[in-house]
């Protein structure tokens, strides 16, 4: 493993079946830099960080996070991982500040830790308010602020910007953008919106039907898109040309 | 002593997740239920039961302990349902599993609330059988003894029901589907005899037997065999948290 990656991962795998949701994947995420995951519609991100966070095992293949690997080292790299992964995960039954509460005793952190999460995602003043009666973008600032507490070195955010407002967008990709310097933490995201990954990400990663299709920073991309004759204008346009490519290339399902 | 501890603090912060749920009521409120069955027997057809010769507390437990066995079951059903049902009705498992703790933790710690809260109802229905003895019968000696002893074999024996039951609704993400099969399983167990002594200790039948039915050999088997059904249910429940992570 590279000492200046503290994700990385080989041959990663992952097969319900003849379907291959995750092929041969080899991704090097950098210590401290926002690393953008992008890709269509089950293109595999979802299940890569579901590995990543033992929600699912791989079929093959393996991966290193901060020199820890899995299965052996599951509680550890857990340790050190915030996680938001789909659809905002709590209990309904319990308020803002008591589904904090239970992570926050899980993870030993001091008491002001729920306090310090609520107030970095917005949400002091609904703390004491049932969680299944939040709109949309609480509970998916909630899944944030669960991610978050304690800020640990390593956060993995799957459409963390889902069902928020654009202000919301925008304070979430602020926050986001400002974690690494903030909390020396290493942050991979996956998003839809294309221009918020291209405002908030160091690296990205591109992936189509389990394959990564490139990976490397913004300028890497667009240099490459250009060797390519892909557009460049912005990355939206050079993600899509790339999409669209590889699947003129049977890049289908494998 | 480690294992101990951590079953304790996972029990302690399941407890925190029951808040709201309604389970601590419908616990109390069967209690209350199960324990009015012998008071309301005695106070209808009390001659019957006091013409009988022999302990009195085996006489009120003939008389009324099936239907406050099913209650008991049908608690315990109830109680498995509702502590996963918190963790699925707003996917907080998925939260759960991303934190470091052992994947085993989670069931550890329901399964320890619901043997805690089994304690509940079986308090509630010592003391009316007990109301019931000293009300109706004359006074005996070492009833006190007996009576204890017969609702700790009682409680033994809810235990693999409680682990069958909480192993069932781990498997359903959906209530409803654990719920109907527990109901299922309560009536479809509830017809098997007890004369054989295997089909005596399963799981949602085994809560309807009672210590005077058995020898003392016998029963020393009976609670052997319960202590290791409810550490098979632990051993499957741990190999279906593994075999899960596959094929999710």
């Amino acid at each position: 493993m590279n000492s200046t990656n503290i994700i990385e991962t080989e041959n990663l795998t992952k097969s319900y079946g003849d379907f291959t949701a995750v092929s041969h994947l080899n991704l090097h995420i950098r210590k401290g830099s926002v690393y953008g995951f992008l890709g269509p519609n089950g293109a595999g991100k979802s299940t890569t960080m579901k590995m990543f966070l033992g929600l699912t095992s791989p079929t093959s293949g393996r991966f290193q996070i901060d020199g820890k690997s899995y299965p052996r080292n599951r509680t550890a790299i857990l340790k050190d991982i915030g996680s938001f992964i789909e659809a905002p995960s709590f209990y309904g039954n319990l308020t803002g500040e008591e589904n904090l509460e239970i992570i926050r005793r899980i993870l030993g952190l001091p008491k002001t830790a729920v306090a310090d999460a609520l107030e970095l995602v917005g949400l002091t003043q609904y703390k004491k308010r049932l969680t299944k009666k939040y709109s949309l973008g609480m509970k998916q600032r909630l899944g944030l602020a669960g991610a978050l507490i304690g800020h640990p070195p390593i956060l993995i955010l799957d459409e963390p910007t889902n069902g928020l407002d654009p202000v919301g967008i925008h304070e979430i990709r602020t926050l986001v953008r400002s974690l690494p310097e903030k909390y020396d933490c290493t942050v991979l995201v996956s998003s839809h919106l294309l221009p918020e990954v291209e405002l908030m990400a160091d690296d990205i990663g591109i992936l189509n039907h389990g394959r990564l299709l490139f990976e490397g920073t913004l300028a890497e991309l667009e240099s490459s898109a250009r060797s390519a004759g892909l557009p460049t204008y912005n990355l939206e346009e050079t993600f899509l040309a790339m999409i669209d490519a590889d699947n003129q290339k049977g890049g289908g399902r494998i | 002593m480690m294992t101990t501890a951590n079953t304790l603090t996972l029990s302690t912060l399941e407890t925190r997740k029951l808040k709201r749920t309604g389970y601590v009521p419908a616990f109390l409120g069967g209690g209350l239920l199960a324990a009015m069955v012998p008071v309301l027997n005695m106070a209808v057809r009390r001659e019957i039961y006091v013409s009988q010769s022999g302990s009195p507390f085996h006489i009120l437990m003939d008389a009324n302990w099936q239907l406050m066995a099913q209650l008991n079951i049908f608690l315990l059903v109830c109680g498995a349902c509702i502590l996963y049902h918190t963790e699925y009705a707003d996917n907080g498992i998925q939260r759960a599993e991303t934190l470091p703790m052992k994947a085993s933790g989670l069931f550890l710690g329901k399964l320890c609330i619901l043997f805690c809260s089994c304690l509940l109802p079986l308090c509630l229905e010592t003391f009316s059988l007990l109301a019931c003895c000293t009300r109706y019968f004359p006074k005996t000696p070492g009833l006190g003894a007996v009576m204890l002893k017969g609702m700790a074999f009682e409680l033994a024996l809810l235990l693999p029901t409680a682990a069958a039951m909480l192993f069932l609704s781990s498997l359903c993400r959906n209530m409803w589907m654990c719920l109907g099969t527990g109901v299922i399983l309560v009536f479809l167990t509830s017809m098997l005899r007890s004369g054989n002594l295997v089909l005596a200790a399963v799981p949602f039948a085994a809560p309807y037997r009672m210590l005077h039915q058995f020898t003392a050999g016998q029963a020393g088997r009976l609670l052997l065999l319960s202590m290791g059904e409810v550490a098979l249910f632990c051993i499957i429940e741990w190999i279906y948290t593994k075999l899960r992570r596959c094929f999710q």
